[in-house]
């Protein structure tokens, strides 16, 4: 545990507010500079244990970092990366689309009426413990190769993160607020929209950015069994051809794609939309 | 809820007021049993809507040949051997790794973008790359299971580290409590209901990487089995194993786990609710 307060050593005690403050904030400096190497230090290592494993494999088992930085910057510029990334963006866009238009009445239900809490639950349940497999081939049966078939899985994962997140906030709506506005003769649908929804669109949001990362992986999988472009279809071409340094190429892809839409895109969206509320984030 | 304001009754008026029949199927329970009426009639549906959607009948059928068979003590037997190893692999690692990040902050800013990374990778690639390197065998469910279930763990361990009371965390290090015993005395006890979290995580993750890979790398279990029937073209043999996967999973997750979860947080729960 490092805590430049509690761990300062009281060699130069400060004199005057101004010198406590400076002193402060020298710590503080001196833990993000800190901070900041070992981060660098955490993907230096990666790439070291890559490059080492690389290094002492027989030939051809795992490719060096570089080359597989060269297969990615093929695949870059040729417009491939482009091409199958938007394809597959595209599907799991339309995926959530369908999850927040079943999953929010869904949610709706069972935040607010017993009865559909109990009918709902165990199917939410069990559709959060279902392996991923699953959903994939049987999008795969339904629709055969088509695109239709990585929407399906998209909107299957995400239903129940949108319904249980929904739930959770319609739980949450501020009940006196409510009782207020009936109290003023408001009509059921006015109290809805001005009060319900803009207390729900957080929790939507919440929801596909928790679903996201599954949601992006098991979009993947179904191209993998059945796409016709794709990433995932990408990921399955190399490997049927045997090509490591393609699989290798292609995933690296993919992280830095999830990496990016999670942390750059999402969470900036997220803060913006939750600015107005002032306590934490509810999630699990 | 009308645009006038509702006269007010008693909640044992308005109880009253509700015919039995309907307090009947109103109940919990007759939701549940209304939810799986409804789901199996959607099935039926979906059966006759698709060609290539088998119906329960057809499955039940397989099923039935499929146990009779023995096919199905013998794959799975396959299938929680590589499991159970590469689970214990990924609790044993992500509970040291998490403790750790969950104590250090230096610690944590080393390991952030390693397990970062480890979670967005999909458990696909992991197969098909431990196909590709160990071939068809043990080795590639086992470890498919392993990569992908350990960041999950470490992440809910650290989270349940850090959760650990900050006043006693601060005083401890004060006073200069030695490493071990704040591990031991400290943090094991608030950390126990986090670390079932994990394992429960790395529990159902896990099962679909052994199942994946299984699926592509051709030595038995549960999913090789899955694929033979998907081959075959015999879409109700390979609903039957669905089937089981998806049984296994949820006894194990909500029988097992789910019990042992609430035990755990019965300390956190009691207080607040």
């Amino acid at each position: 545990m490092s805590n430049p307060v509690v761990e300062a050593s009281p060699a130069a005690p400060a004199v005057t507010w101004q010198e406590g403050e400076a002193l402060a904030r020298k710590a503080s400096a001196r833990t993000r500079r800190k901070r900041l190497a070992l981060l660098t230090a955490g993907w230096a290592a990666m790439f070291l244990i890559w490059q080492l494993a690389a290094y002492y494999l027989p030939f051809g088992v795992l490719p060096a970092p570089l080359e597989v930085g060269e297969v990615m910057w093929d695949i870059v510029v040729s417009g491939a990366f482009a091409e199958n990334f938007f394809a597959s963006v595209g599907k799991t866009f339309l995926g959530f689309v369908v999850a927040t238009a079943v999953g929010a009445p869904i949610g709706y239900l069972m935040g607010r009426y017993d009865y559909w809490k109990a009918f709902f639950h165990d199917g939410v349940t069990v559709a959060g413990t279902i392996p991923a497999l699953t959903y994939a081939v049987l999008s795969l049966i339904i629709f055969g190769i088509s695109d239709l078939g990585p929407i399906l899985s998209v909107a299957l994962v995400s239903v129940p993160f949108v319904a249980i997140n929904v739930a959770e906030g319609v739980r949450g709506v501020d009940q006196s607020l409510v009782r207020m506005s009936q109290a003023f003769g408001r009509s059921s649908r006015q109290i809805r929209r001005e009060v319900f929804v803009p207390t729900l669109v957080p929790y939507v949001f919440a929801a596909i950015r928790m679903s996201f990362a599954v949601a992006w992986k098991v979009e993947a999988l179904t191209e993998v069994f059945g796409g016709k472009n794709g990433v995932g279809f990408q990921i399955r071409s190399e490997y049927q051809l045997f090509n490591i340094d393609g699989v290798l190429a292609w995933m690296c892809l993919f992280i830095i794609f999830m990496l990016i839409v999670e942390r750059l895109v999402l969470r900036k969206l997220e803060n913006r939309v939750l600015a107005w509320r002032p306590e934490e984030r509810v999630g699990k | 809820m009308t645009a006038t304001i509702p006269t007010r009754r008693s909640t044992e008026e308005q109880a009253s007021a509700i015919p039995s029949w309907r307090r009947v199927l109103g109940s919990e329970v007759a939701a549940r049993v209304t939810f799986y009426v409804t789901a199996f009639l959607l099935w039926v549906a979906l059966a006759a809507a698709f060609e290539r959607v088998p119906g329960p009948l057809s499955v039940v059928d397989s099923l039935v040949t499929e146990f009779s068979r023995g096919e199905v003590f013998s794959n799975f037997a396959d299938t929680f051997y590589r499991f159970t190893i590469g689970v214990a692999l990924s609790v044993i690692v992500g509970v040291v790794v998490g403790i750790v990040m969950g104590l250090s902050g230096l610690a944590r800013a080393f390991f952030e973008s390693p397990v970062l990374v480890g979670l967005s990778i999909p458990a696909i690639i992991w197969a098909f790359l431990t196909v590709m390197w160990f071939g068809f065998g043990d080795a590639s469910p086992i470890v498919t299971t392993f990569l992908t279930a350990v960041p999950f763990v470490i992440v809910n361990v650290a989270q349940g580290v850090q959760g650990v009371s900050r006043d006693l965390r601060d005083m401890s290090s004060s006073y200069g409590v030695p490493l071990g015993r704040r591990v031991r005395d400290l943090v094991l006890p608030a950390v126990s209901g986090y670390v079932l979290a994990g394992v429960r995580f790395a529990v159902i993750i896990g099962w679909n990487g052994v199942l994946l890979a299984e699926w592509f790398g051709g030595s038995g279990g549960a999913g090789f089995r899955a694929r033979y029937w998907y081959d075959a073209n015999q879409f109700a043999g390979f609903a039957a194993w669905v089937i089981l996967f998806v049984v296994v999973i949820v006894v194990l997750d909500q029988l097992v786990f789910e019990r042992m979860a609430r035990r755990a947080f019965r300390w956190r729960d009691a207080a607040h609710s």
